[in-house]
């Protein structure tokens, strides 16, 4: 059975998610600084939490549309949720200062669908705390978000970027 | 058709149109709430609305979140756990009770920051904002989460 000690825990409460996506008609960008994640550095895994409604927009209408039942339906699905494994842990020092290069395999759940995901990511380790930076696409209709007419159709990219920051210290 | 007739109804068609497209524009850069000018529609300790969610979770989303994203404007008490700043240079304060298993984290604005910044760990303090999401025991995270209250502002 796995074993956790409680001083490989890393948790980060200070994060920034980012979506962009760009068709040739709009750029639409959105903000996240609420999500919770932790590593634990001795078994890889990776956890985030979002909460949805705290992604901000530059327009109120385009924030309404996406927290709206036919987008991300946010008030039934408050929060979207990325478990997972660093790949290449054994290339990852979280004791010794520098900068690593990470992969990660896991699965993202959006509006109650959940998909695979791999993406990599860029460790940097700093006096016994690091950051971690990644970016990565999703597919919307992978998640069941599929726009048959109207603005969104032709404004929302079908993959959009994501770009994430987060800051770890030891539990 | 006589010519007057054509007039009109030209005439009423630019009116339309010119209306419907005041109205797209209208909306289209309506700006967003101003959480802090309009009305708190509860306000509520942090124990109890985190006891709330943590008793059931769908029945504190049904009362508190909104499908547009327009979600409960909250003042919340409680004691000021800590204070400190998001990659937006925001700051944030954590409401929470010692010994609770979570709290209340609000975030402020570059507007509301300093209101923040004049708090001091342990005080007792009414924030009012907007709700985000709320508390939960994550068995992923191996964590409690707190509730989320964003555009936040001391209440004095």
């Amino acid at each position: 059975m796995a074993f956790t000690k409680i001083e490989d825990k890393y948790v980060s409460q200070k994060s920034h998610i980012k979506f962009h996506s760009s068709t040739p008609l709009e750029d639409i960008e959105a903000n996240n600084y609420k999500a919770v994640s932790t590593v634990d550095a001795s078994t890889g895994n990776v956890v985030f939490s979002v909460p949805m409604q705290s992604f901000e927009f530059e327009k109120a209408l385009m924030q309404e549309h996406f927290n709206g039942k036919n987008f991300l339906s946010t008030k039934k699905n408050p929060k979207a949720k990325l478990i997972g494994k660093i790949t290449n842990l054994g290339e990852v020092d979280f004791t010794k200062d520098g900068t690593y290069n990470g992969s990660f395999s896991g699965e993202m759940t959006i509006k109650g669908e959940t998909q695979p995901i791999t993406a990599d990511g860029k460790i940097t380790v700093k006096e016994g705390a690091f950051s971690l930076e990644s970016t990565f696409d999703l597919t919307l209709t992978d998640y069941g978000i599929a726009f048959k007419k109207g603005k969104p159709s032709t404004n929302v990219a079908k993959t959009i970027e994501v770009t994430l920051i987060a800051e770890y210290a030891k539990q | 058709m006589n010519k007057k007739k054509k007039k009109l109804i030209l005439l009423v068609v630019i009116v339309g149109m010119t209306v419907a497209a005041s109205i797209a524009a209208f909306m289209f850069f309506k700006p967003h709430r101003d959480v802090q000018s309009a009305r708190t529609d509860l306000v509520i300790s942090a124990n109890e609305l985190v006891n709330e969610y943590l008793s059931s979770a769908d029945q504190a989303n049904e009362k508190y979140l909104d499908e547009a994203g327009l979600s409960k404007i909250l003042e919340v008490n409680g004691l000021v756990h800590s204070i400190t700043e998001d990659y937006n240079n925001q700051m944030v304060v954590l409401i929470k009770s010692p010994g609770a298993d979570a709290g209340v984290s609000c975030t402020f604005t570059i507007e509301t920051n300093a209101s923040a910044e004049a708090l001091k760990v342990g005080q007792l303090v009414r924030i009012k904002g907007v709700i985000r999401s709320g508390a939960a025991y994550d068995e992923d995270l191996g964590l409690f989460e707190h509730v989320i209250l964003d555009k936040s502002d001391v209440i004095k």
